[in-house]
C-alpha cells in the first residue's frame, strides 16, 4: 500500500550526512522548504555515544558480546556506539569482488564518527589525467572551487597549518594540534628520508568556533563526540536547519526511488517507512542524492521509467561506473627505543590522527615514480588506550608485565592512503536477485584493486620502514594485505561529473545532464579519487551545487511548491 | 560553559558506572575494578565467585594461568583485576573459545602428568613456570608442544584484555585516557626534537 503525503516540498534530500546535512542547510537558509529523509534513527548523543566510559564501565570491556561477534560488522561497530551502525540494509559483491561497507544509516551518517581529515583537493588532482594519459579531467579548476572551501572551513573550524605544497592547496585554519613526542622524533627521520611529516587538515575545534566549545581532547572521537568540538551533521548543520523551521526531517525512511513526473523529471521519492514497513511517497521541485556513492547508484539504478529504462539520468550508461576507493592498510609498524621507560603522555588526542604525509610523490613530474598520481600516509603512535603492542612483546610474568610498559609511550603505525584509478571492471550495479527486507533490489559491487594503486602500497611500505629507521626506531613489519576494498569509506564515483551528457551523469554542479531538478551531492560525483579524503570536498562541491539550485529557483527555471 | 559541561560529563560517567556495574551479580572483584579510590585494596578479597562456564578445577587453574602472566609484584597483577572472571565470563559467551579452551585446560595438566608427575597446580611456582616457559619464548619451543603454545598464546590474549581494560590495568601503564585538556598536549622536549637526551627511564 503507498501512502500519498499530501503536502508537497520544494526539494527532497536523501541522507543527512557531509553532502545531505550541507545541502538541507544552504537550501533551508535560503528559505526553501526541505523534506530530509533519512535511513536510520536520530541519535542522542548521551545515550549513543558512550565515549566518555571506561572499559571497565562496559559490560563486554568494550570489545563487545563475544556471543553476537559474527552478527558485528568489525571496524568502529563497538560497544561503544553498539546499536547504531547499521545490520540490516545489505549489499552484495559480484564473484571475485571483494568489498566492506559498514554503514551508519543515523541522521549525520558517517559524519558522527569520521577520521576529521580536512584537505583540499588541488589542481594536480583536477588535471591528474592530462598529467597522466589515465581517466578524465574534472570539469573545473581549483581557483572556481576556492573560495567554496574557504566558505566551508569558516562554518566547520579546520586545525592546521600553512604548508605551501604544491599537492596541498592551504586553507584558512584554527591553530594546529601540537606535535607529541613521537611526532617530533618520526619528524625527523622523514626529514632525514626527504619526505614530509606535518599537521594534518582536522576539522576540529582547537579553540571555540561558532558557538561550539574547543575540543577537550579526550582522544575518543571515532565513538562520537558530545561537545560537537568536530564536525558532524548532528551538532552543526541540523540545529540551523532546524532553526529555519524550514526542515522537515523523516527518520527510519530508506529511499527506495525516485519518482517522475509525465515529462520524465523528478517528481519525488518512495520510501519505505521502517517502522511500518510500509512505502511512502513524497513530492517535490528538486531531488538531492546524497546517500553515499553505493546507494545513490542503488537509488537511482532502482528508479526504472518507461523513460529511463536504465535508471533515472542514466543515458550515457555511465550510472555506477567509475567506482574508486582508497586502499588503506598498515605500511609499518615498530617501536622507538627513546621513548622506552618513559613516563606516559597523552599521545591519543584527536583519536591519534592529526597529523599527516601529505602526497610527496609525482610532484615535479606525473611519471616519476613506478605508478602514476600519490599516495598519504597517517602516522600514529604513543600511549593508546589499550596497549595493542602487548601480544608481540614475549613471554609473561613480571619482566612481561614490565616490558608492557615501558613500551607503552613506543609503538609508531603508518597507515597508507592510497587513490584507486578508475577502472571499467570496478562498478555497481543491482542484484538482479538479492533484495533487501523491504523488497529493494540490492547493490552489487564489483571491484578489484588496481596495479597503480597496489605500487603504492608496496612503494609506501619501504618508505615507511626507512622513517622508523631513520628516526632511530625499530621496524617490526607491515601488512601482509592492505584493507579490504571498502574499508576507508572513501569511495568516489558512480555519478561522475563532467561537461559531455555523453559521458558523464552530472554536470559541474552535480546536476544530473538528464534531469536538471535532480543533484547527486555526495563522492558520487568525484570523477576520481585523490590522496585526500572525501568529506570536506563533499560539503564543498554540495555548497556549490545548492547555490547552482537556488539560482535556478530565483531565476523560476525551477518553481516553488 | 566548558567547565560545567565537564562536570556534568563526570556525573554521566558515573551514572553510567552505576549502570554498568549493576547487571553483574557475582562479579565480586570486578565491583572493586570498577570502583573508586577510597576503597582500600584490602576489600579485594574473592567472594566465593562462582565461575559461568569453567567447572571450579579450571577455574583455579585459568586464575592460577592469569598470575602467572601478570604477576602480583610492586603493582597489582592479574588477580587484583579478577581477570579470571572477566575470563569465564567472556567464554561462557564464545562458543568459538569454548573448545580450545577447555582442551587447552586438559592438555596442560597432561602435560604437567607427564613430565612431573602431577597436575598443574600440584606444581611449585618454579615448576609452573618451567612448564609454561616452553610455550612463551620462541628459542625455548619444543617440538610436540603446538597445542600447548597456542593455549598459552589465548591464555596470554585474554588476560591482557582482561587486565588492561580495568582501572588498575589503567593505572599500571599510567593510562593517559580520557582526561581532559584545555589544550592539545605537546611534547615538553622542544630543545631535543630527536629525543636523544631524555632522563633514564622510570622502569
Amino acid at each position: 500500500m503507498v501512502t500519498m503525503a499530501k503536502q508537497e516540498y520544494d526539494v527532497i534530500v536523501i541522507g543527512t550526512g557531509a553532502g545531505g546535512g550541507m545541502a538541507m542547510k544552504t537550501l533551508c537558509e535560503a528559505g526553501l522548504k526541505v523534506c530530509a529523509l533519512n535511513a536510520g534513527r536520530k541519535l542522542d548523543p548521551e545515550k549513543d555515544f558512550r565515549n566518555h566510559r571506561m572499559p571497565w564501565d562496559m559490560k563486554y570491556r568494550s570489545f563487545g558480546d563475544p556471543a553476537t561477534r559474527s552478527e558485528s560488522i568489525g571496524f568502529m561497530d563497538s560497544e561503544y556506539v553498539a546499536g547504531v551502525w547499521d545490520h540490516e540494509i545489505k549489499f552484495t559483491t559480484a564473484p571475485g569482488s571483494k568489498w566492506f561497507f559498514p554503514r551508519c544509516l543515523a541522521v549525520g551518517g558517517k559524519t558522527n564518527f569520521w577520521g576529521r581529515s580536512s584537505a583540499r583537493f588541488g589542481d594536480i588532482d583536477f588535471r591528474a589525467a592530462s598529467l597522466d594519459g589515465h581517466g578524465v579531467d574534472w570539469p573545473l579548476t581549483y581557483a572556481e572551487i576556492a573560495p567554496y572551501y574557504s566558505r566551508v572551513e569558516r562554518m566547520i573550524g579546520v586545525a592546521s597549518s600553512v604548508q605551501n605544497r604544491p599537492s596541498n592547496p592551504d586553507g584558512e585554519y584554527l591553530p594546529p594540534f601540537n606535535f607529541r613526542c613521537f611526532d617530533n622524533i618520526l619528524a625527523k627521520g622523514a626529514e632525514k628520508v626527504g619526505v614530509p611529516y606535518l599537521h594534518d587538515r582536522i576539522a576540529q575545534l582547537t579553540r571555540d568556533h561558532e558557538g561550539h566549545p574547543a575540543c577537550h581532547f579526550c582522544g575518543a572521537c571515532t565513538t562520537g563526540c558530545d561537545t560537537g568540538s568536530f564536525f558532524s551533521t548532528h551538532w552543526r548543520f541540523l540545529p540551523k536547519a532546524e532553526a529555519t523551521k524550514n526542515l522537515e526531517l523523516r527518520t527510519n525512511a530508506l529511499a527506495k526511488d525516485i519518482l517522475v513526473d509525465e515529462n520524465g523529471m523528478a517528481k519525488g521519492v518512495a520510501y519505505i517507512d521502517r517502522g511500518t514497513k510500509q512505502e511512502v511517497e513524497v513530492y517535490g521541485r528538486a531531488v538531492v542524492v546524497a546517500a553515499t556513492c553505493v546507494e545513490t547508484a542503488r537509488i537511482m539504478l532502482n528508479s526504472k521509467s518507461r523513460f529511463w529504462p536504465n535508471g533515472i539520468a542514466n543515458s550515457s550508461g555511465q550510472l555506477g561506473r567509475n567506482l574508486c576507493d582508497h586502499l588503506y592498510g598498515e605500511s609499518a609498524r615498530g617501536y622507538l627505543p627513546q621513548l622506552l621507560g618513559q613516563p606516559s603522555f597523552p599521545d591519543g588526542v584527536g583519536d591519534n590522527t592529526i597529523v599527516w604525509m601529505p602526497r610527496w610523490q609525482n610532484l615535479k613530474n606525473p611519471k616519476e615514480e613506478s605508478f602514476v598520481r600519490g599516495y598519504s600516509v597517517y602516522p600514529y603512535g604513543g600511549c593508546s588506550e589499550y596497549p595493542w603492542y602487548a601480544m608481540q612483546a614475549e613471554g609473561f610474568g613480571s619482566s612481561y608485565k614490565r616490558e608492557v610498559k615501558r613500551r607503552y609511550p613506543t609503538p609508531v603505525s603508518f597507515s597508507i592512503q592510497a587513490p584507486s584509478l578508475p577502472l571499467d571492471t570496478n562498478f555497481v550495479d543491482i542484484d538482479p536477485e538479492a533484495k533487501d527486507p523491504y523488497g529493494i533490489p540490492l547493490a552489487r559491487i564489483h571491484f578489484q584493486w588496481d596495479e597503480n594503486v597496489l605500487k603504492m602500497w608496496e612503494h609506501s611500505k619501504k618508505v615507511c620502514a626507512d622513517v622508523i629507521r631513520a628516526a632511530g626506531g625499530v621496524y617490526e613489519g607491515s601488512a601482509d594485505e592492505p584493507a579490504v576494498p571498502g574499508w576507508s569509506l572513501h569511495d568516489t564515483g558512480t555519478c561522475r561529473m563532467g561537461n559531455d551528457p555523453k559521458k558523464f551523469v552530472t554536470n559541474p554542479f552535480g546536476q544530473t545532464h538528464d534531469v536538471p531538478n535532480l543533484y547527486a551531492c555526495d563522492a558520487s560525483i568525484f570523477p576520481s579519487p585523490t590522496d585526500k579524503t572525501t568529506t570536506i570536498s563533499i560539503m564543498t562541491f554540495t555548497l556549490r551545487g545548492c547555490e547552482h539550485m537556488l539560482e535556478d529557483f530565483r531565476s523560476g527555471k525551477l518553481k516553488r511548491a | 560553559m566548558a567547565g560545567q559541561d565537564l562536570q556534568r560529563r563526570e556525573i554521566l560517567r558515573i551514572m553510567a558506572l552505576a549502570a554498568a556495574a549493576a547487571p553483574f551479580p557475582g562479579f565480586s572483584r570486578w565491583s572493586f575494578a570498577l570502583g573508586h579510590e577510597s576503597r582500600g585494596m584490602e576489600q579485594i578479597r574473592p567472594a566465593n565467585y562462582k565461575p559461568q562456564f569453567f567447572s571450579d578445577g579450571e577455574y583455579a587453574v585459568v586464575e592460577r594461568l592469569t598470575e602467572l602472566i601478570i604477576p602480583t609484584d610492586q603493582t597489582p597483577g592479574a588477580k587484583e583485576a579478577g581477570v579470571a572472571e572477566f575470563i569465564d565470563f567472556m567464554i561462557s559467551r564464545d562458543r568459538e573459545q569454548q573448545y580450545p579452551f577447555r582442551t587447552g585446560l586438559s592438555w596442560l595438566n597432561a602435560h604437567s602428568e607427564r613430565l612431573l608427575g602431577k597436575p598443574f597446580l600440584g606444581l611449585s611456582d618454579k615448576e609452573q613456570i618451567s612448564i609454561l616457559e616452553p610455550l612463551a619464548y620462541k628459542a625455548k619451543y619444543r617440538e610436540g608442544e603446538e597445542d600447548g603454545r597456542e593455549f598459552f598464546r589465548r591464555m596470554k590474549e585474554m588476560t591482557i584484555m582482561g587486565f588492561y581494560t580495568t582501572e588498575i590495568g589503567y593505572k599500571e601503564l599510567d593510562n593517559p585516557a580520557l582526561k581532559f585538556y584545555a589544550e592539545s598536549p605537546a611534547c615538553p622536549h622542544k630543545d631535543d626534537p630527536e629525543h636523544k637526551h631524555l632522563p633514564p627511564p622510570k622502569w
